[in-house]
């Protein structure tokens, strides 16, 4: 990290401490504030007087696992992101793999193509998309919410795994060649276990990208029956009391816990993953 | 075992010519070496009879069967790589395996060679490790070793030993000669350094900018240079050329006068003669500089003189030492002098 | 495959005439295609094919009934409507300054984390605003601000102001919500890859100019920032992108109030579709939002795609 070097000649600490502290302490005060929310009987959170010292209270906790089915909605999203990202893997890494190995015509369009769907905003299709769901009958499926979360995430996908392709030598497929061994066989044996470190950062980076989603989720689930966690967010409604801010405060901090182990985990390759291969970490 | 042929061979990327008319034959069985600088066509070449590379023009013809067409990995050539190339997520023992499962080598019987490989390249004790866990001479040993064990009809080697240092070199020199005779497996070896080409080779091939400027035997290359190329690429120092005139059988340039010389050449030519074929002093010398560099390397002495504009090399004996700026003669082994054209670099003979 | 035999000894006896296997040249010349082609099918079929759907579908009247066929109605419409250019005007003003107000932070950040020894401790602090379900901060910044009035309760104990501050009716106030909470989501992202490009910096090339006495600042403005510029551009036009698409924070804080002040583009599109159920309109707005994306990535994307590919 932070060599030897760049440590030992610094000038004003206190103005560098003061400006990266005051952030971190932005960062982390709204987040410690609604996990008390999460702690809290419902009663203490909106009120007359904003309460800073409330009691604590498992109520919320209790509350989610027993009058909604948390447990659905945990297993929506499950379900959708992994096999959204399995989808996506197998789609993006023979795509990646031409991408970087070969040359043809057309390459660098079919490469643009791939990468200006990152743009497409979700609004632009949300209306045709719902129609056609619903004429397939997919309206309120966790299908639907795996085809959508795989398509929104393929770009980059693609682009993150051709990034680390591009890494590998050419000797190596120049002497499997030569081994005898035909290009899907180099695909399989050499290439996808050298970027290995690559498919997991795609990997971790689109299940955060569809643990997000919200647009279209919130239009094509419409029921509990596919709701994930992010739209179930939305809707904890206590009916005529309004939002239960604090089911969904905990439910925010049992969907930010492993996202947050994992990232941590690659935060290695977390620039490389998130500009698609432009910023080596 | 297989004959190479290459005939007419040309490579090309658009305006830029990588390689042009190469036309050679390789015996079955025999070790050639393809010697140049960098960038002078002899990987490109010898990628070509791999497979990696399309000729431009030409055909690639192993024991007469033309193999344009023919896949890399249908092509019973073993190539050894000079990064190595060794898979990184495999032990040395499936490295090594690798090109007997894709051709499909009975089960029964990978083993047993995986083992010779290994044995002839003393890396039996390495087989559990992976690539990482290896030293630089290690790695090129499994290298070698992934080559060797499915006894291919040809055996590419791109400068496998430049990653090396000397004394693994040179160890790594020895073992591969004996390998190759013991397999008796056509060879090309591609490498800059010469030291390789002539002890490793039964042949070499010089190229250069593209074009093989010559194909000998090692004693060949150095006796009888084809050009000043040549004659200056080979011999460490390498041959000494002077630049003169010619008539009437003598040659001539400042500070130089060989007589004898074939009275037929006229014109410009360039003289030719190596550091170890001069002797200092002699009754009628053939050269009169002064001295610019003396280094004892105890073995002998490189000498170096100023003649007329140009620095000569000259080889003395391990005891002889001398002033700087002094004046010095220099005889030449009549014998032993070439001459070559002064425009196009041609030996004359 | 070859028809050689190995012996033990490793001799090897081939057999007179060898076959060669020979491929299809065609396979080979279409291969490459081949490998690309399931990826970019199923992209045409989530975006190619719903986006020519939304343009067909543009030009009727639809609600519930059967498609009315209506010509450029919807977009002769869209042109004199108030609220539709108000929503792309919001977007691109809050857009634009939580754009800005991220990089500069990010920037500023990046700056003084990557000298620091402990920039891996910063860097997962830093993070954590980022790990949150968007909704999930959405109701952080709605229950802060709105519905249990804290920040102002925060400002009334420190004496800044006395009574209550009615975000509900101040549309700079429901912007800056947004903003805010736009920042506080973000900025990581930047930080994260701003970090990154300045450790990836010739420690060399810093230490020379530190012997010849420049300040940090100094190195970082005449040095870093510029090596920096492809890498910011391409942090900002991915930030850029999404950030003209925000809707989660719009839906669930200020449901595009008040008076559609803070109404995004895709906010609009969502309302009239799914509130009013208009939805050829809705969809009319889409073709137009598709036709400005169009324009920027040409123009933008592109030019930053030519000038980065490896």
């Amino acid at each position: 990290m932070a060599s030897q070097r760049r440590k030992s000649r610094s000038e004003s600490l206190t103005l560098r401490y003061a400006i990266l502290g005051g952030w971190a302490l932005f960062c982390l005060m709204p987040v410690l504030w609604f996990l008390s929310i999460g702690f809290r009987p419902r009663t203490e959170i909106i009120t007359a007087q904003p309460i800073y010292w409330p009691t604590f209270s498992l109520d919320a906790f209790w509350m989610i696992f027993e009058d909604w089915p948390m447990w659905k909605y945990l297993r929506n999203s499950v379900l959708a992101i992994i096999g959204s990202v399995l989808i996506d893997l197998v789609l993006a890494i023979p795509a990646a793999y031409s991408l970087s190995r070969y040359t043809y015509r057309g390459r660098d369009d079919i490469g643009f193509y791939i990468l200006s769907t990152r743009m497409m905003a979700p609004a632009i299709v949300a209306i045709p998309i719902f129609f056609l769901f619903r004429n397939a009958g997919l309206l309120d499926s966790v299908w639907a919410l795996m085809l959508i979360y795989a398509a929104i995430n393929l770009s980059f996908v693609t682009w993150i795994i051709r990034s680390y392709m591009m890494d590998i030598p050419k000797e190596l497929e120049d002497a499997a060649k030569t081994d005898g061994a035909g290009d899907l066989r180099i695909l399989w044996e050499i290439i996808i276990p050298a970027i290995l470190p690559g498919i997991i950062t795609a990997s971790v980076i689109a299940m955060i990208f569809a643990i997000n989603e919200f647009l279209f989720t919130l239009l094509i689930a419409s029921t509990p029956n596919a709701y994930t966690m992010s739209v179930a967010l939305a809707n904890f409604t206590g009916g005529s009391d309004g939002l239960i801010y604090n089911a969904i405060a905990l439910v925010a901090f049992l969907a930010f816990v492993p996202v947050f182990i994992v990232v941590v985990a690659i935060q290695k390759h977390l620039s490389r993953g998130l500009t698609m291969g432009a910023v080596k970490g | 075992m297989a004959r190479i042929e290459l005939s007419g061979i040309q490579k090309r990327w658009g305006k830029v010519v990588g390689v042009r008319d190469v036309d050679i034959e390789i015996a079955d069985e025999e070790f050639v070496v393809f010697l140049g600088p960098s960038g002078c066509g002899k990987t490109t070449t010898m990628r070509m009879i791999a497979g990696l590379e399309e000729p431009t023009e030409g055909e690639v013809i192993m024991d007469g069967e033309v193999m344009n067409d023919i896949d890399a990995r249908d092509r019973d050539v073993a190539m050894v790589f000079q990064g190595y190339a060794l898979y990184p997520n495999m032990t040395i023992y499936e490295n090594i395996r690798f090109p007997l499962r894709m051709r499909e080598v009975p089960k029964g019987e990978q083993d047993a060679l995986v083992r010779r490989a290994a044995e002839m390249t003393e890396l039996t004790d390495y087989l559990d490790r992976k690539p990482s866990a290896l030293s630089g001479g290690q790695r090129q040993r499994a290298a070698l070793a992934r080559a060797i064990v499915r006894q291919p009809q040809v055996f590419l080697m791109d400068e496998p030993l430049s990653n090396l240092d000397a004394k693994l070199r040179q160890a790594m020199r020895v073992q591969i000669k004996h390998i190759q005779r013991q397999l008796k497996v056509t060879t090309v070896y591609v490498t800059h350094d010469q030291i390789e080409a002539m002890t490793l080779a039964d042949r070499i091939v010089i190229m250069e900018g593209g074009a093989i400027q010559q194909i000998g035997t090692p004693d060949d290359i150095y006796n009888d240079p084809a050009n000043t190329f040549v004659a200056g690429f080979i011999g460490s120092p390498p041959m000494n050329l002077v630049e003169g005139a010619m008539d009437a059988g003598t040659f001539t340039a400042q500070g130089i006068e060989v007589t004898g010389l074939p009275a037929a050449l006229s014109g410009n030519v360039v003289l030719g003669f190596r550091p170890e074929d001069c002797t200092v002093g002699g009754n009628t010398p053939h050269l009169t500089g002064s001295v610019f560099g003396v280094e004892p390397t105890g073995d002998l002495t490189y000498l170096t003189i100023k003649v007329g504009g140009q620095q000569i090399e000259v080889k003395a004996d391990r005891a002889f030492r001398a002033e700087l700026d002094t004046e010095i003669t220099v005889t030449f082994d009549p014998a032993r002098i070439c001459l070559f054209d002064a425009k196009s670099g041609e030996r004359l003979r | 495959m070859s028809t050689t035999n190995l012996s033990a000894t490793g001799a090897a006896q081939s057999a007179p005439v060898r076959t060669y296997r020979r491929r299809s040249k065609r396979l080979k010349k279409w291969f490459p295609y081949l490998l690309v082609a399931p990826a970019v099918i199923y992209l045409m079929m989530i975006t190619l094919y719903p986006g020519i759907y939304a343009i067909v579908q543009s030009f009727y009247a639809v609600k519930f009934g059967p498609w009315q066929p209506i010509g450029f109605g919807n977009y002769e419409r869209l042109w004199g409507d108030y609220q539709f250019w108000g929503a792309l005007w919001n977007t691109f003003v809050m857009g634009s300054i939580a754009l800005t107000l991220q990089c500069v932070i990010a920037l500023a950040l990046a700056f003084y984390a990557y000298r620091d020894p402990w920039v891996k401790g910063w860097r997962i602090i830093f993070l954590v605003p980022m790990l949150f379900m968007p909704s999930a901060v959405a109701f952080i910044y709605k229950l802060f601000f709105l519905d249990a009035r804290v920040f102002a309760d925060l400002l009334i104990r420190i004496g800044l102001i006395d009574g209550n501050i009615a975000f509900q009716s101040s549309i700079w106030m429901s912007r800056s919500i947004l903003i805010l909470a736009d920042v506080w989501q973000w900025t990581p992202f930047l930080f994260i890859i701003f970090v990154a490009a300045l450790q990836g910096q010739d420690e060399e090339v810093e230490e020379a100019a530190r012997l010849d006495g420049a300040s940090w600042w100094s190195i970082f403005w005449n040095i870093s920032l510029p090596m920096m510029k492809p890498v910011i551009a391409v942090a900002l036009i991915l930030r850029g992108i999404d950030i003209t698409t925000m809707f989660t924070n719009v839906f669930i804080i200020t449901k595009g109030g008040p008076a559609f002040g803070t109404e995004t583009i895709s906010y609009f599109i969502y309302r009239t579709g799914f509130k009013f159920f208009d939805f050829g309109y809705a969809s009319s707005a889409s073709v137009i939002m598709l036709i400005l994306t169009i324009i920027i990535a040409q123009l933008v994307v592109k030019r930053a795609f030519v000038s980065a590919k490896e």
